[in-house]
């Protein structure tokens, strides 16, 4: 619990994800239980839309007699990651600086 | 719900949305594949996870640029008015108020289920009552018998005491020891029968009130 998690870093820890090897949609939501309370439903939009702005791609493997889709990451996908990888390490030093009072109180948040 | 069941459901909701049939198997196969991936034994428990079939639609059309009012759009029966998805909003916020709002829904929720099982509980208190009420009443009456019966066989027995002497004198006999018996063993047990059963009635009629006395400060 605590604080709420917006649509576009959910895409950025999906993206980052998918970065590290291909997978399928219950372990992406398995994995991202670790760090944030979601269910399995809301995962499928976020890929949906990871999908159409062409920053992931699937295939079909077979697992145990069905087939199973796997997501992996474009080229496409790859910068907008290093984007939302830079842009939270700025996110993150500004809230800190309010936060964890280490300074920089000019600051706002973007 | 099993799984037949979402999925069916979740369809049925996309349809009516006006999806197109390609999105709505590419949505269908993500969520077969949840409940598959989460193990055969699990479906109830992997629905129940994923929330209704109706909220999760609703999310899958607005990703799809549909804007739908919310669940309540597809389903006869309305479902809870589901809360804005707090991984979508936009900054961050704590997460205390939406949650209290939850708990007046609830409170909301259980007047309204009182007020509709009434047909059901109002009967049965009303039957529970009467019968610690026959009871009270039959203690009452066996008791009297007793008495009576005591007494008519003791002035019986004196009676027939100056006709048939043998006869007056069991007569007599027999309702002095039923008498006495009724003095001995009955009194000291009615006399604690009768007040709790009078406390029972007591206590039931304060749990009731109780109920709903607890219910308000809940509330407030």
């Amino acid at each position: 619990m605590g604080f709420s998690i917006n649509a576009g870093l959910l895409d950025a820890m999906v993206l980052s994800i998918v970065q590290r090897n291909d997978t399928y949609g219950y372990e992406i939501t398995q994995y991202l239980r670790k760090a944030v309370d979601i269910s399995e439903s809301t995962l499928y939009p976020v890929l949906r839309r990871l999908q159409k702005g062409e920053m992931l791609e699937t295939y079909d493997k077979e697992y145990m007699g069905r087939n199973r889709r796997y997501y992996k990451l474009t080229s496409q996908g790859e910068t907008s990651l290093e984007e939302y990888r830079e842009e939270w390490r700025n996110h993150k030093k500004k809230i800190d600086s309010i936060l964890m009072d280490e300074g920089a109180e000019e600051n706002e948040q973007a | 719900m099993n799984k037949l069941e979402f999925l069916t459901r979740l369809r049925n909701c996309l349809e009516k949305g006006g999806m197109n049939s390609d999105d709505i198997n590419d949505a269908l196969t993500y969520y077969e594949e949840v409940f598959l991936d989460a193990g055969f034994g699990k479906e109830e428990e992997t629905a129940a996870s994923m929330g209704s079939p109706e909220e999760v639609a609703v999310n899958i059309l607005r990703e799809s640029g549909i804007q739908i009012s919310g669940p309540e759009a597809f389903a006869p029966q309305p479902p809870p008015a589901p809360a804005p998805m707090p991984q979508y909003q936009y900054q961050y916020p704590y997460q205390g108020v939406p949650v209290q709002q939850q708990k007046s829904g609830h409170w909301g929720l259980k007047i309204f289920l009182g007020v509709i099982t009434f047909p059901i509980w109002l009967p049965i208190l009303i039957v529970v009552v009467s019968v610690l009420f026959a009871l009270i009443v039959a203690a009452f009456s066996i008791i009297f018998a007793f008495i009576a019966t005591g007494i008519a066989l003791t002035v019986g027995g004196i009676a027939a005491l100056f006709e048939v002497p043998s006869v007056g004198l069991m007569l007599l006999g027999a309702g002095l020891i039923l008498t006495g018996i009724v003095l001995l063993i009955c009194k000291p047990v009615l006399n604690r029968v009768i007040p709790a059963m009078g406390r029972g009635i007591k206590g039931m009629c304060n749990w009731i009130g109780s109920l709903f006395r607890k219910g308000g400060k809940v509330n407030g």
